[in-house]
């Protein structure tokens, strides 16, 4: 099985420029521990990125809060593959949401592609910082980019509509680290299982 | 020269290069978007593609509004059905009443009509749609019909429910289509106040769920209570659809015009069912009546 040869080779070899993947598990002096990841697998890239955008598609009327599930998981990928996942499909993506929600087009595809401009920027550098640290690089980038979305929207002609719409950005950020273990999970396996299997 | 050694790391673009690429495209699409219909067949695709998975991601709300509408009713006792039942039956009484006399009206009006020379009031042909769901975008008030050109609609047509006016079609995919509401800053209707006769236009205000009759004089007669129709000036709107209500006045000193506050009369926020009109703009009976007041000068366009 080809899956399993992968699983053999330690990290990060396979396919791709060869990189130094670590994991957030905090360590001490509010850096992260090293850990070695497994290589990340398509299918579950795929995955994430489809339940996201169903989250975002779902009815949720004008509510304010709702996080943007697809900005966070395109992100994250961003951050960790980004030869996989880049500004492309980002801009992409955003260009569907702009339909569904009967926006402007582009006014989505521009706060994706600014976001994964943020991710690009900061994957040498997120990966070593805890999790709270990662938070604080994050929010800001998430809530610069969806404002620069809505000044654009302003100009063209939309008008000044309060502060409560840069909820949802702040939302999105403060569910960073919920999303970065859950999707991160799959390749912080060990190894071999057997390793870690109590006897 | 050729001593130039290979790319060790072959990453492609730098992130600067594609962040101008793609931003740029972004901006260039906001502004020709919002200038120009360019982007119409884009749209229409998309939005075919995602129409299936829209409908499936609906189902599970709609099978729990089901749900929960049927454990109502087995919750409410007979008691509350009666009480409703009488008074559904008092209104279709008194419906019956105005129900013979519009049609006395109507044999009367067409006589009138025929005497006059005029040509007769058509009747126009409607489709009713329901509401899939409200779009997020903050800037606007919109919701997604669940028919489209595929069922005759087009954009600009009047969508009413049995209050009154509650939007127009204003983007058409071919299964699915847009409807702003009337309480859309960007929307303007046409109105007339019915007891006067006196005209404005409506338009979307900040405060959401009410309209606003823009330029109308700071000492025009309204009072409280007005109900306000389509005037059928625009002939896109036919005349005479309720509209909504004048709910408050304010003539602040110092200002031309009164801000006038309507509060709509369709259930703007609340219809699942529209009805669609598709009037024939051709067709339409020119208004009626041309009013006393002379043609106003100033200042048509405040943005």
């Amino acid at each position: 099985m080809s899956r399993k040869n992968r699983r053999d080779v330690p990290t990060g070899l396979t396919g791709g420029p060869p990189r130094i993947v670590r994991s957030v598990r905090p360590g001490r002096n509010g850096f992260a521990r090293e850990h070695l990841l497994l290589p990340a697998d398509n299918a579950f890239i795929s995955f994430s990125i489809a339940l996201a955008f169903l989250f975002n598609v779902l009815p949720w009327g004008q509510a304010l809060w709702v996080p943007d599930s697809l900005a966070l998981v395109l992100f994250f990928w961003n951050v960790r593959q980004p030869s996989k996942v880049g500004m492309g499909v980002a801009f992409l993506f955003g260009l569907v949401m702009d339909v569904h929600q009967a926006s402007l087009l582009g006014e989505h595809a521009l706060h994706y592609s600014l976001l994964s401009y943020g991710a690009l920027s900061l994957q040498r550098r997120l990966p070593w910082f805890n999790l709270g640290g990662q938070l604080l690089h994050v929010l800001p980038l998430f809530v610069g980019a969806h404002a620069a979305a809505l000044v654009m929207r302003m100009a063209l002609g939309g008008g000044f509509l309060g502060w409560s719409v840069l909820l949802a950005p702040v939302t999105t950020a403060l569910l960073w680290p919920l999303a970065d273990l859950l999707l991160l999970a799959p390749q912080r396996r060990a190894v071999d299982r057997d390793q870690t299997r109590p006897l | 020269m050729d001593r130039i050694p290979p790319a060790f790391f072959k990453q492609g673009l730098s992130a600067n290069v594609r962040l101008l690429i793609f931003a740029g495209l972004s901006l260039v699409l906001l502004v020709l978007d919002a200038r120009s219909t360019l982007f119409v067949s884009l749209r229409q695709g998309v939005a075919t593609v995602l129409y299936p998975l829209q409908r499936v991601l609906l189902m599970p709300r709609d099978f729990a509004q089901a749900a929960s509408q049927t454990g109502l009713e087995a919750l409410q006792g007979a008691r509350d059905l009666r009480a409703e039942l009488d008074e559904l039956r008092r209104i279709e009484t008194a419906n019956a009443r105005t129900l013979l006399l519009a049609e006395q009206l109507a044999a009367e009006n067409a006589e009138l009509r025929r005497l006059l020379g005029a040509r007769e009031q058509v009747v126009i042909p409607s489709v009713v749609a329901e509401v899939l769901y409200q779009t997020r975008d903050p800037f606007a008030r919109r919701f997604v019909l669940d028919k489209g050109i595929q069922h005759g609609l087009a954009a600009g047509q009047p969508v009413v429910d049995a209050g009154g006016v509650i939007g127009q079609i204003t983007r058409v995919f071919p299964l699915s289509s847009e409807l702003t509401l009337v309480t859309d800053r960007n929307l303007s209707v046409p109105v007339q106040i019915d007891r006067t006769g006196a005209r404005a236009i409506a338009y979307g205000d900040t405060e959401p769920g009410r309209l606003e009759l823009r330029y109308v004089a700071a000492n025009a007669d309204v009072r409280e209570g007005d109900a306000v129709s389509t005037s059928g000036l625009d002939g896109l709107y036919p005349q005479g659809l309720p509209v909504g209500r004048v709910i408050l006045i304010d003539r602040a000193g110092g200002s031309t015009f009164a801000r006038i506050l309507v509060e709509p009369a369709g259930g703007v926020d609340r219809s699942r069912l529209a009805l669609v009109l598709q009037p024939d703009a051709a067709r339409l009976p020119p208004p009626l009546a041309p009013p006393p007041d002379p043609p106003r000068r100033r200042r048509q366009g405040r943005s």
